[in-house]
C-alpha cells in the first residue's frame, strides 16, 4: 500500500460520508464532487488516464453541474426538519442494512485476489489510442447503441422538463 | 503499489455508503447523488480489475457506464422536476400518488 492510494482513498471515503450525511443538498453535491476528483486521481494511478479525464469532464463537469442546477431550481427551505423524528426508525434500519451489505461484500470478496491472475502490463497500456481502436473495432455496435441511448435521453429530458406538460 | 484487494475494499465501502445514503435520506436529490456514488464505486472496481488482468475491456466498459449515467441523470432530473411541479417538494415521503 502506498501513500498515494491511502491519501485519495481516505479522501474518497470521507467525502462520501459527508455526501450522505450533509443536511442540505448543495453541500452534499460538493462532497460528491470531492469523491469524483479523488476517484479521478486513483484512475490515474491505475494506468487509466482517459478514464480520469472523462471522470473530471463528464462527472465533475457535466453531471454534477446539472445536479447543482436542479438543486438551485428546486430549493425548498421550509420542508427541512419537519418530521425527522418520525423517520428515525427508517434511518436506523437503513444504516443497519447498509452496514450489513458492506460486511457481506467484504466477506464475499475475500479470496478474489487469489483468483485473479495478475498479468504484466503490456507496453502502452491504457493509452487513449488503444481505447479508441477498441471502440471502433470490437465495440462499434455498442458505441452506436450508446449514441442512440443518449439521443433518446435528450429527447425524453426535454419532453419531461418543458413547461406545458401533459 | 496498492494491490487489487485494497481497491476491492475501497469500492465495497463506497458502494455500501451509497446504499446507506439511498436507504436513509429523504431528499430526492441526495438519493440521486447516492446512486451516482454507487455507480462510481463500480467504475473503480472495473478499472482496478482492468489493470490487474491487463485487459482494456474494463476501461471501455467504464466509458459505456459514463454514457448510461449521463442518460440516467438527464432523465432522472427531468422526472424530479416533474415531481416537484406536482408535489412542490423534493421529500420522497410526499411522492405517494402511486401508493394506492
Amino acid at each position: 500500500m502506498d501513500l498515494y492510494f491511502i491519501v485519495f482513498a481516505i479522501m474518497a471515503v470521507g467525502a462520501a460520508l459527508f455526501t450522505i450525511t450533509a443536511r442540505d443538498a448543495l453541500p452534499s453535491a460538493l462532497g460528491l464532487l470531492t469523491v469524483f476528483i479523488a476517484l479521478a486521481a486513483l484512475y490515474l494511478h491505475l494506468h487509466a488516464p482517459l478514464i480520469a479525464i472523462f471522470q473530471v469532464s463528464i462527472y465533475a463537469g457535466a453531471i454534477l453541474v446539472l445536479v447543482v442546477f436542479v438543486i438551485m431550481l428546486l430549493i425548498t427551505p421550509d420542508e427541512e426538519l419537519e418530521n425527522v423524528q418520525k423517520n428515525m426508525s427508517y434511518r436506523i434500519l437503513g444504516a443497519f442494512l447498509g452496514a450489513y451489505l458492506i460486511a457481506l461484500l467484504a466477506v464475499g470478496t475475500k479470496g478474489v485476489q487469489d483468483l485473479v491472475k495478475s498479468q504484466a502490463l503490456p507496453e502502452g497500456f491504457g493509452h487513449p489510442s488503444l481505447i479508441g481502436s477498441m471502440f471502433f473495432k470490437e465495440y462499434l455496435l455498442h458505441f452506436e447503441v450508446a449514441s442512440v441511448l443518449l439521443l433518446v435521453a435528450l429527447v425524453a429530458a426535454i419532453y419531461l422538463a418543458k413547461k406545458k406538460n401533459i | 503499489m496498492a494491490g487489487i484487494n485494497e481497491y476491492i475494499i475501497l469500492s465495497c465501502i463506497l458502494f455500501g455508503l451509497g446504499t446507506i445514503g439511498f436507504l436513509t435520506r429523504r431528499n430526492a436529490l441526495i438519493l440521486f447523488m447516492s446512486v451516482e456514488l454507487m455507480l462510481n464505486s463500480i467504475n473503480l472496481m472495473l478499472v482496478a480489475f482492468s489493470q490487474t488482468r491487463a485487459d482494456m475491456g474494463g476501461q471501455v466498459m467504464v466509458l459505456f457506464i459514463f454514457a448510461v449515467a449521463a442518460a440516467e441523470v438527464a432523465v432522472g432530473l427531468a422526472i424530479l422536476i416533474c415531481l416537484f411541479k406536482h408535489a412542490r417538494s423534493v421529500d420522497i415521503n410526499k411522492f405517494n400518488v402511486l401508493k394506492w
